[in-house]
């Protein structure tokens, strides 16, 4: 069976204090079924990926609250996953077509964080962790801290090579509307910005953002005319690891990521060196270096350098990464940020991707992580 | 809140991490905290491979600047986690200490 993505739209993403939850589903899902140029009532199934609206919004039964919202009188339900609730969400809408039960579903990816204090909100992601963690005093920004020091341990890697990929995803995200962050930066800027948890600085981290974003999914699409070109879902796997970081071997890669990529390339039938652009979880700068490794794009320790001499920016010899901004400087509402992923890939993939364009893309991946790691999703996309 | 009955179920594991020692295997240096935490501010938090091969996370207590390195030898010390909150039950847990 093939799965074809019909449309995919994003709000922009940002401090959005005028939009609700609602008026944010509603912008994106008319987007998308006018996009797919579908009735809404072919839709047979709603997934929405979202992590806080319970702990932050008091609002749960998010399933139902989205199909009241949309008007859709269909099975209904709220995907949680963390920071990988969007790419989750979209997995089992996959698995839903597979099934053959529904033949076209809707994937609703969303997220309101500015509404609440940043310390409410670092709190709230912190359930993402371990109890000990939490004990511990440990932030977001703290996890991903320590596996930075011990790569740069290894490996030798450079605070100036993390700090490449904050301006990489700047450059990105000027080229993308939706973006939050339309504003180039410097990789001093970045080595001057105030310390969050040592080695990582406040330009080091994805920021607090609103937004959501929707895509549709079917089994029985039609190619509507000469000029569009399908993209299929080739692959879509997860894999999961260990909750808390110090239970894992090491600290220098994501076992979960390692895992999810080579079922997902084994699914496609294809491998690293076919992929032409990837969205990968750059929640901090050090993630997106480890992602770039475990996805097998460069050998261990090898990223940085690579990144710091621009092979992954867009006209770099590729593959090239985050030409959306990334979640570094696009935004990252954390239950949209695994479906906006998807989006890009398919815009890429379509030749709908503007200045940012690939030239020539065929295929792509997107790449999803929940907490430090404990679970990661990665889907190909592909136009072939 | 936390739960005190949560509380109290955890207090029987912290017996088994009482009298390690181990090393320091990465660290941070929280700057920006959690609510809870925000008075310590900074306070190291280090990922320890204690003896018997397990990693373990927690605060570095009682240290300087030159303790902040991998292979730093510590050991598990019985110490405050935090202010009490509206349970008004202190918790207690392990941290560590360089020696």
């Amino acid at each position: 069976m093939q799965i074809a993505v019909l449309s995919g739209a994003t709000t922009k993403f940002g401090e959005l204090w005028e939009q609700s939850p609602r008026s944010l589903a509603q912008e994106v899902v008319s987007q998308a079924i006018e996009q797919a140029g579908i009735e809404k009532k072919e839709t047979q199934a709603l997934f929405v990926g979202n992590m806080l609206a319970g702990i932050l919004g008091g609002q749960e039964n998010i399933g139902a609250f989205f199909a009241d919202e949309l008007g859709l009188e269909v099975p209904a339900v709220r995907i949680e996953g963390a920071c990988a609730s969007g790419g989750l969400a979209v997995h089992q809408a996959v698995l839903s077509l597979l099934t053959g039960k529904y033949q076209t579903v809707l994937i609703l990816g969303i997220e309101k964080m500015t509404d609440y204090k940043p310390e409410e909100v670092a709190q709230a992601l912190m359930a993402a962790g371990s109890d000990e963690e939490r004990k511990a005093g440990l932030t977001f920004p703290g996890l991903y801290a320590l596996m930075a020091q011990a790569h740069m341990e290894k490996y030798g890697t450079t605070e100036e090579e993390m700090a490449a990929v904050a301006v990489k995803n700047h450059f990105h995200a000027c080229l993308n509307e939706k973006a939050q962050f339309k504003k180039e930066i410097t990789i001093d800027d970045v080595l001057k910005s105030a310390k969050v948890a040592d080695p990582l600085k406040l330009l080091d981290c994805s920021p607090i953002s609103d937004g959501a974003t929707a895509i549709i999914l079917s089994s029985k699409f039609k190619v509507q005319s000469s000029r569009d070109k399908p993209v299929f879902i080739a692959a879509s796997a997860v894999a999961t690891d260990t909750l808390a970081l110090a239970d894992r071997e090491d600290l220098i890669s994501l076992k979960a990521t390692k895992k999810a990529a080579r079922k997902a390339y084994q699914m496609a039938g294809l491998g690293p060196e076919d992929i032409d652009l990837a969205e990968v979880h750059d929640c901090f700068t050090i993630a997106e270096i480890m992602a770039m490794e475990d996805l097998g794009f460069f050998e261990k320790g090898k990223a940085g350098q690579a990144i710091l001499k621009g092979e992954t920016k867009i006209g770099g010899k590729g593959p090239i990464i985050n030409s959306s901004g990334g979640l570094k400087a696009g935004g990252h509402p954390v239950g949209a940020t695994g479906v906006k992923q998807i989006v890009e890939v398919f815009n890429q993939l379509s030749g709908q991707a503007g200045k940012r364009q690939v030239k020539g893309a065929k295929i792509g991946l997107a790449h999803n992580v929940a907490g430090s790691g404990a679970l990661a999703v990665v889907h190909i996309l592909s136009n072939l | 809140m936390i739960s005190p009955v949560k509380i109290w179920r955890h207090q029987k594991k912290v017996n088994q991490l009482l009298g390690k020692t181990g090393k320091i295997v990465s660290f941070t240096l929280i700057r920006v905290a959690p609510v809870e935490f925000k008075q310590q501010v900074p306070y190291p938090v280090v990922v320890v491979r204690i003896e018997d091969g397990r990693g373990v996370v927690g605060q570095l207590v009682d240290w300087e600047k030159k303790n902040l390195k991998l292979g730093q030898k510590v050991k598990t010390v019985y110490r405050k986690i935090r202010e009490p909150e509206s349970e008004g039950i202190i918790p207690y847990g392990i941290k560590f200490k360089p020696c």
